[in-house]
């Protein structure tokens, strides 16, 4: 079905933002000489979902996308369509660190996980959220029993009979007593919320960096002051962190109590925070002007690597 | 009461190591790399049996891939004998005006750090006067020394 030709096909395909120039050039060896593609695209996935958000707001001048991956979270201003590199701030806490950081706790608390990074992955997903009073998260987390409405039981796979880690719900749960089943059990309190806060604050576990939403507001006040208003009105959040529970109430409570009181806030949170940049790549290859920011294959064999580093703004 | 626990109070303040504030920020460092690590290994259950038997694929254009295939691995290894270390101290010393990704990195906070726990998790109000770990209550305090306190050398 989808036996795609290389020779014919143009690509759009992303990077991270400053990346090394070695590695760019060797990106444009691969996908020129050994795949042979017709047309090349290289672009930072942030650029392509500001695409998607100026397609749907017209009116828009500035946005900034805070794109919370696997590796780190990037805050990326842009304004008419293009990145402003002086605000680029990069805060090195992605979902990779999360991930190792609650095997790290779960390991030294209850039970060794530290090989079984997909699991706990999968746990992370399920059971964490962002809470929005932190510390009366902490109180609650605290108490025994019933009143302890932050504790959730895991059952842990066995891939025999369980091939999938669940959440127990809260009728199930057994507060005295041990459990007559086989089954392994995680019981998470201050975790659930405690792993997402280190993207608030990367300093509660020793990284001095600023958390999102003192970035934001730092890229926000490095820019020109006719620009700032416009930032705070369009704020995009994207990337795997994003699906958090709670994520974007907690960053626009955040930003607003940061922000002048003047200016208004709004934070955005699309449907589909993983996909978004995909969307705005697809919203570009339908756009006329498409071929003029690509590369073609015989522009690439006359002038070689410097005419990608002069079209491509990575 | 079953048994009588050794209280941390009875240690001798003579016996008693304290590391020095270098080593901690060592220690530290050594923590946070630990969290960077990318985890590649071998599926853990990948020897567990499979439960449902997946049909072998024949495919056809199998032999016109393997001509078009070019061995790029050893040119790319040769290439890049640097490792990632290596080329951000090359990033750092070229001379190139703008932003880069060292500068782009976020500043530290303005906001104090808060201190949690290392045993339950919980805010701490505390400090391991040994090796710098911080505490929440005597009961946590135990569990460190018996478990983590100066119990590997940095």
């Amino acid at each position: 079905l989808y036996i795609v030709d290389f020779a014919d096909t143009s690509i759009v395909i992303t990077e991270p933002y400053f990346t090394f120039s070695s590695i760019q050039e060797s990106m444009n060896e691969i996908l020129f000489e050994e795949y042979q593609f017709q047309s090349v695209l290289r672009i930072n996935a942030g650029s392509l979902s500001a695409h998607r958000y100026f397609h749907e707001n017209n009116a828009e001048l500035c946005c900034i996308v805070v794109d919370s991956g696997f590796s780190s979270t990037h805050i990326v201003p842009h304004c008419r369509g293009r990145k402003m590199k002086e605000g680029i701030c990069r805060i090195n806490v992605g979902g990779k660190l999360l991930t190792n950081h609650l095997k790290e706790i779960i390991s030294y608390r209850q039970l060794h996980v530290m090989d079984e990074t997909y699991v706990i992955n999968q746990v992370k997903e399920d059971v964490c959220y962002v809470s929005q009073d932190f510390y009366k998260d902490m109180e609650t987390a605290q108490l025994k029993g019933e009143d302890n409405t932050v504790m959730r039981e895991y059952v842990l796979p066995d891939f025999s009979s369980i091939k999938k880690g669940f959440c127990k719900p809260r009728e199930e749960m057994n507060f005295t007593g041990k459990y007559k089943t086989g089954e392994q059990i995680l019981r998470l309190t201050n975790e659930r919320f405690a792993v997402p806060e280190m993207l608030f604050h990367p300093s509660d576990i020793g990284i001095q960096e600023m958390g999102i939403p003192e970035a934001l507001v730092n890229s926000i006040n490095n820019m020109p002051e006719e620009m700032q208003p416009h930032f705070y009105k369009n704020i995009v959040l994207t990337g795997g962190n994003a699906l958090f529970p709670g994520y974007r109430d907690r960053v626009y409570k955040e930003v607003r109590a940061l922000a002048p009181v003047e200016y208004q806030v709004s934070v955005a949170l699309p449907q589909n925070p993983v996909c978004y940049p995909w969307e705005g790549g697809k919203l570009l290859a339908e756009n006329p002007d498409f071929e003029e920011m690509v590369v073609t294959r015989e522009d690439y064999e006359e002038n070689g690597h410097y005419v990608c580093e002069e079209k491509f703004d990575i | 009461m079953a048994e009588k626990k050794t209280t941390v109070r009875s240690q001798d303040p003579n016996q008693r190591r304290v590391l020095d504030s270098a080593t901690r920020q060592r220690r530290l460092t050594r923590q946070l790399e630990a969290l960077e690590k990318d985890n590649f290994q071998d599926d853990p259950h990948a020897s567990l049996p499979q439960l449902v038997k997946r049909l072998p694929q024949f495919d056809e254009s199998n032999e016109s891939g393997k001509r078009r295939k070019k061995t790029r691995g050893d040119h790319f290894k040769q290439r890049f004998r640097k490792n990632f270390q290596a080329l951000l101290e090359e990033e750092d010393l070229s001379v190139s005006e703008g932003p880069n990704y060292l500068t782009a990195c976020a500043e530290p906070s303005k906001f104090p750090q808060r201190h949690f726990c290392a045993v339950c998790g919980f805010p701490s109000n505390y400090t391991c006067v040994s090796c710098g770990a911080r505490y929440c209550c005597v009961r946590c305090l135990g569990t460190h020394h018996e478990t983590r306190c100066l119990k590997w050398t940095v």
